[in-house]
């Protein structure tokens, strides 16, 4: 079909959106992108997620440092709704993961220079004793997910000072 | 802006963590609020200065009954800057907001709690905040959620009748549960809490934080005496 004329094509703003979760955590795009239309639908309702659009243009996520980031498409005028609404994604597959819009840009480009790639990926494993333990713990970007028993948690360099301090 | 925070052992994240995050989502600080038996060791000043953000140390009590929550305030109120009392039950509620040794009236409305008119003129006559916490609208779902939501919004109708004083916060147990002020503010306006509403609500608790480190200051003798320029050396 011919495209609309430009004064009659809905006109969007694109979020830039940064994920969290522990190390291991596996999210593709496609759950991303469901939680997003759920967050939605839950808030929003049908109809105002249906104007809000909420479509997944970008998705990248490094399952080894726990951290990724997102390009949400929104229409113009919806970005406060669609804000509130990926707020309230706090699991994707069961994984717990945060969520922060980092920036909102009318120009998919503009959003992928001022608010993509910023945040290092880069992250190494490390012996770090926690709780009077030794443990194995994923260290990036001074932020330290520490390998418990059965789940993470979630410390700094500056927790592990004075353990330096006394050795 | 202010959040309130559970750090590990509470949490799930330790102090640092939290503080790293939250200052990365631009608040201006993080009140710790860990139950008596899970306390954090932290250095406040030192995660302060690292991360550019103001820690503010507090405590919720979290107890069975009046007597246990009556002897838990009396002991944490000196050491600690913010004082919360868990709320939830018709008993708790009425106990925290009639004592003005009570900074906050934590999750007033959580499992069938209820506030009314007659804790709102207490809560404003004791300078008790009523708390609006918004973990439950953030991390559940279904028939839940909107009862909730119904009672954060009978909860604002009477906090806005009373102009009684009042909180905001999320209540996350890690670093993944923060979520940034902004988001905050436009969640609140979805539930029809208005964002400058919320704003206030999380600026609230750095208004209690200076307040009591004032009040708990040597400089600070008593209600309406100050040390003047006088008691100066020569």
């Amino acid at each position: 079909m011919k495209h609309l004329p430009k004064h009659l094509r809905p006109r969007w703003r694109y979020l830039a959106v940064e994920i969290e979760s522990w190390p291991d955590a596996s999210i593709d795009r496609r759950a991303f992108q469901r939680e997003c239309w759920y967050a939605g639908q839950n808030l929003l309702g049908d109809p105002g997620s249906a104007r809000a659009e909420l479509s997944v243009l970008q998705f990248e996520f490094s399952a080894d440092a726990g951290v990724g980031e997102a390009l949400v498409k929104v229409r113009h005028g919806w970005t406060d709704e669609a804000r509130a609404a990926l707020a309230c994604i706090d699991e994707i597959d069961g994984q717990p993961v945060g969520v922060r819009v980092s920036g909102i840009s009318g120009t998919i480009r503009a959003a992928e220079e001022k608010y993509l790639g910023r945040r290092g990926q880069d992250s190494e494993e490390r012996n770090v004793v926690f709780g009077n333990e030794e443990r194995v713990a994923v260290v990036r970007d001074e932020s330290v997910d520490v390998r418990l028993d059965a789940a993470f948690a979630g410390t700094t360099d500056l927790d592990y000072d004075y353990d330096y301090d006394l050795a | 802006m202010y959040e309130a925070v559970h750090a590990h052992p509470d949490g799930q994240s330790t102090v640092a963590r939290l503080a790293k995050t939250a200052a990365e989502f631009s608040f201006e600080g993080v009140v710790v609020r860990n139950r008596a038996d899970e306390r954090a060791e932290f250095d406040a000043e030192r995660i302060g200065d690292e991360y550019g953000i103001d820690v503010v140390e507090g405590i919720e009590i979290d107890a069975d009954d009046v007597e246990q929550a009556s002897g838990a305030v009396g002991n944490y109120r000196t050491d600690e800057t913010i004082v919360a009392v868990a709320g939830g039950t018709p008993a708790m509620n009425r106990f925290a907001v009639e004592n003005e040794k009570v900074d906050v009236l934590a999750r007033p409305m959580a499992e069938g709690g209820d506030v009314n008119h007659v804790l709102a003129k207490a809560a404003v006559e004791n300078g008790v905040r009523f708390e609006f916490d918004l973990s439950g609208v953030l991390r559940t779902h279904g028939g839940r959620r909107v009862r909730i939501i119904q009672s954060l919004r009978k909860l604002a109708d009477i906090v806005g009748h009373y102009d009684a004083p009042y909180v905001v916060s999320a209540t996350p147990r890690s670093h993944l549960e923060l979520r940034a002020p902004r988001e905050l503010a436009a969640l609140g306006e979805q539930l029809g809490l208005s964002s400058s509403f919320v704003e206030a609500g999380l600026e609230e608790w750095g208004r209690i934080a200076e307040r009591n480190r004032r009040i708990q200051s040597e400089s600070f003798i008593e209600p309406g005496v100050e040390r003047g320029r006088y008691e100066e050396e020569h």
